[in-house]
């Protein structure tokens, strides 16, 4: 391995721009880092190069452990998006700078310098200052610059960033066969996905300051594992459609999986289709593939030598769409999709067509994203409730949709507004509406449009029950209740009772806990003491597999009552989240939230996660594994 | 280039332009070029012959080259402290930097005989660091060249740091970050890479300080007096001559100053010319 990066963390106060990134690169990879603007790609990179000091986690390069280094001793090379060179030098002595540096011969010097030159394509232009070249010219330079002490490792950061098409098509061709001829590990920074494509042996997709995955350009494209990489990475269809032991149903098809399923009840799957994958005709014969509908030709715009077409779809039972965007209360299903011309060609269609919409090939995300419902209403808690799931979206790189209720709608829409100020920077993916119904309805609507996985709301202790009770009454979604007091969570109690809906309590908690990066204290509380061993070997499974999430765990068996025993230890132990599962089953509309649940809420003082056991139902391992294909 | 955008922004009305420039024009006449002109015609009224013998005087001469080579000291002086200090403000972060920021300006507030005064009140014979310097190391401050250039220094301060201080804020760190990478240390980094990026503005600064030195005459008199062959600069030279009626005389010296500053801000501008040449 030439480079490995271990839980690579860098926090600007409290906010962490580089999560936890581990990644290893084989010797002569050329490894493309790739993300939107602000994701933490560059500082990983700075990091690397020891420009940036790394807050904890480590830089392995070539076995050398090189976190606390400085620059100087890391032998690296790094090209810089604004060329950097030495501007009152010549080309000849900024190649040569690393050599002076090193007190090379002069002749020996100028022998590696025109080698250099030539490398890049430069040859003879060694007497020229850097503002006599063009700005390709220039990179050129840097990049030889960076060579010229035949450096481990190459990091390049946007470099061909502020050059235009053409060029940049050139410069990246040159690299390429540069870095095979020199067989050079190297990292590239970009935020062009065309450009990592053309360039990377393997590439990894990071947003938010998490390294989200890690493949081949073809295995990211074919196989993503995460939303965000599907849409990220070209256009995508993302549908919410449900797993069962026959496969993956989406409105009338069914895919079959590859692997047999356990999935006993219906787990909410997000399925990508292709644009390039969706088939249109005139006839359901005609499809050859599995039918999704009849819809609506909405727009076509041709772009270059593809058409590229959106349908409108009647909504399906039991399907959500996510990708491309719809407006709210929209019920159909919006579908883009990519003709060649020799398609187009075949079956010329206008806007107002009605079609057929086949799949050539879908592919189920193994990661289904968390979406985080916020309600805030008019009460002072909601802004404690907002920081605190905003926190938690932000960190679990959820999707977040914040819901403004009770008030006029001048005074909602001025509390939207803030609410984008507040949260719109750190979230990767935020939507905000007004509603002018009760908790419920807005509840129930908000879920119809799009399921999601937790509700937060800010509520004082008095009203705990019954804002619990009722939200449990709604949908599927676990509960996040946030008292005036809350501040954070970043140490979390979960109390278990034993048996197998616990199991699901934390898979879940560990989950949010793992992504969150908060500890946990798993506790069950015995009211006989031979319930004692049972509990603890109990425990020491659960703690097993939240640390799996890399959740730092411990646990204890308590002995007493159980509500009062629970109090005691939150007030005890300084948690600022309680997770507790839900006694509930899964379609029942009247909760009663028994003997432990409901006096704890009675007494809110941290924020409180109500799971719902019987919701989460763990996903078939291997179904991300597999490309799910039919082909008629 | 610039001519033309100039030309195409100012208003269409030829009334409008003309008196606009017209005013610009007449107030530099009347207040910078009228007077230039008339001590230029004084000063060579005699002849060139005039200036020389001038000049030439043993009192003079000493005046001259008393002005120029304590000028020189300052600047030199100065360079190196106030590229010190804007580094410092730039680069560092530390309580008062503000404060300090805003100090820096001061010696352009305050009037050059009050800075006399401070520095005498300081130095001065009876004070307690003047005697200490005079008693333990015979080094006296006051009614001497060191005087002279202490007022110098107090007075010139602003110019280098206010020269170097916008270029380094504006220094792209990378190319500095790109030596490190190449295995470059900390001092050959800010020899190699920061300081030739400096140099423009450090040499600009620098002379205009210069420059500034050679007219200098509030605080000099005050700390350094009026004695002939000692501590007379120029300007106090020509003080002298106006005060005793040589008219003449006050003009020739006038003259020779003049050429000085002009010389030296002419190289002022031809450095700032190149620098704007060589940012594209």
């Amino acid at each position: 391995m030439s480079i490995v990066l271990d839980q690579l963390t860098k926090r600007y106060e409290q906010h962490a721009v580089v999560n936890k990134v581990a990644l290893q690169i084989h010797d002569a990879e050329f490894f493309v880092l790739l993300g939107p603007s602000g994701s933490g790609k560059s500082t990983i990179l700075r990091m690397i190069a020891g420009l940036a000091p790394v807050d904890t986690g480590r830089i392995v390069l070539h076995g050398r452990d090189v976190t606390d280094l400085n620059p100087q001793a890391r032998d690296v090379g790094f090209v810089f998006q604004n060329y950097a060179l030495f501007e009152h030098m010549t080309v000849a002595e900024n190649v040569e700078f690393a050599l002076r540096i090193r007190k090379v011969e002069r002749k020996q010097r100028s022998e590696r310098r025109d080698q250099l030159l030539e490398l890049v394509g430069l040859a003879g232009l060694g007497k020229r200052l850097p503002r006599q070249l063009s700005g390709g010219q220039q990179q050129r330079v840097a990049l030889a610059r960076a060579l010229a002490h035949n450096p481990a490792v190459l990091l390049l950061d946007e470099p061909f960033g502020a050059l235009d098409a053409k060029i940049r098509t050139d410069l990246r061709r040159n690299l390429r066969s540069i870095q095979r001829e020199l067989g050079i590990t190297t990292i590239f920074v970009t935020h062009d996905q065309e450009e990592a494509f053309e360039l990377a042996d393997r590439l990894g997709v990071m947003n938010m300051g998490r390294l989200l995955e890690v493949g081949t350009p073809n295995e990211l494209y074919q196989r993503p594992q995460t939303e965000f990489v599907a849409t990220f990475l070209g256009s995508a269809n993302v549908l919410l459609g449900q797993c069962n032991d026959v496969g993956v149903q989406v409105g009338s098809m069914t895919f079959p999986l590859q692997t047999s399923s356990t999935a006993e009840q219906h787990p909410a799957v997000q399925v990508v289709i292709r644009p390039e994958d969706v088939v249109l005709a005139k006839t359901e014969a005609a499809l050859r593939s599995p039918s999704l509908g009849q819809a609506t030709v909405e727009t076509q715009t041709f772009v270059g030598a593809f058409e590229r077409i959106r349908l409108r779809l009647p909504a399906l039972p039991d399907v959500h769409s996510i990708a491309p965007v719809r407006p709210f209360g929209e019920h159909a299903i919006l579908i883009d999709a990519l003709r060649n011309p020799d398609e187009a060609r075949n079956l010329p269609i206008h806007s107002g067509d009605q079609l057929w919409i086949g799949v050539r090939r879908l592919h189920a995300l193994s990661q289904r994203g968390l979406n985080v419902l916020m309600i805030s209403d008019s009460q002072p808690v909601a802004e404690t409730a907002l920081n605190i799931g905003g926190n938690l979206a932000r960190l679990a790189h959820a999707r977040a949709t914040v819901v403004a209720r009770d008030g006029n709608e001048a005074g909602l829409r001025t509390r939207i507004q803030a609410v984008r100020e507040q949260l719109g920077a750190g979230l990767p993916h935020l939507q905000t509406r007004l509603s002018t119904t009760s908790l419920i309805e807005t509840v129930r609507r908000e879920t119809e449009h799009e399921p999601c996985d937790i509700v937060v709301l800010g509520t004082e202790a008095r009203n705990a029950e019954r804002d619990a009770t009722q939200l449990l009454s709604v949908a599927q979604q676990h509960v996040l209740l946030v008292p005036p007091t809350a501040k954070a969570c970043s140490k979390a109690l979960i109390c278990l009772s034993d048996g197998e809906p616990s199991k699901e309590d934390v898979a879940f908690a560990g989950r949010l806990l793992g992504s969150v990066g908060a500890s946990a204290t798993l506790i069950s509380v015995a009211t006989q003491t031979n319930d004692i061993d049972r509990l603890e070997r109990f425990l020491q499974s659960s703690a097993a597999s939240l640390r799996r999430h890399e959740v730092v765990t411990d646990s204890k068996v308590l002995v007493g009552n159980i509500a009062q025993t629970i109090n005691a230890e939150i007030k005890r132990g300084g948690y600022d989240l309680v997770i507790v599962g839900a006694p509930l089953g899964a379609y029942s509309s009247n909760y009663d939230l028994g003997s432990v649940v409901g006096p704890l809420l009675s007494q809110l003082s941290v924020p409180v996660l109500i799971i719902r056991s019987s919701y989460l139902q763990p996903m078939p391992e291997r179904l991300a594994l597999n490309v799910l294909e039919t082909v008629a | 280039m610039t001519t033309q955008t100039i030309e195409r922004t100012t208003p269409r009305l030829p009334w409008g332009r003309w008196s606009i420039r017209g005013a610009a024009l007449t107030y530099l006449a009347v207040f910078l070029v009228l007077p230039l002109i008339v001590v230029v015609v004084d000063g060579l009224g005699a002849g060139v012959e005039s200036i020389t013998s001038v000049v030439s005087s043993p009192i003079a001469r000493h005046a001259i080259w008393l002005t120029i080579w304590t000028g020189l000291v300052m600047a030199l002086i100065n360079a190196v402290m106030g590229l010190l200090t804007a580094f410092v403000l730039v680069r560092y972060e530390f309580p008062g930097k503000t404060l300090l920021n805003a100090v820096v300006d001061l010696p352009f507030a305050i009037p050059t005989l009050v800075t006399g005064v401070m520095l005498v009140i300081l130095y001065g014979p009876q004070a307690a660091i003047g005697s200490w310097l005079d008693q333990h190391l015979g080094w006296k401050v006051i009614f001497a060249p060191s005087g002279i250039i202490l007022a110098l220094l107090f007075t010139s301060f602003p110019f280098v740091v206010r020269s170097v201080q916008p270029v380094l804020i504006n220094l792209d760190r990378s190319s500095e970050e790109a030596a490190a990478t190449l295995g470059a240390p900390a001092w050959q980094i800010f020899w190699r890479v920061t300081l030739p990026a400096l140099m423009p503005a450090l040499v600009s600064g620098t002379l205009l300080s210069f420059a500034r030195a050679i007219g200098e005459f509030g605080a000099i008199v005050v700390v350094a007096g009026n004695i002939p062959l000692r501590s007379q600069t120029a300007a106090i030279y020509v003080y002298g001559e106006i005060e005793s009626g040589s008219q003449r005389n006050a003009s020739a010296m006038s003259l020779v100053m003049l050429a000085i500053a002009l010389g030296t801000m002419t190289l002022v501008d031809w450095l700032s010319r190149r620098r704007q040449e060589v940012q594209p």
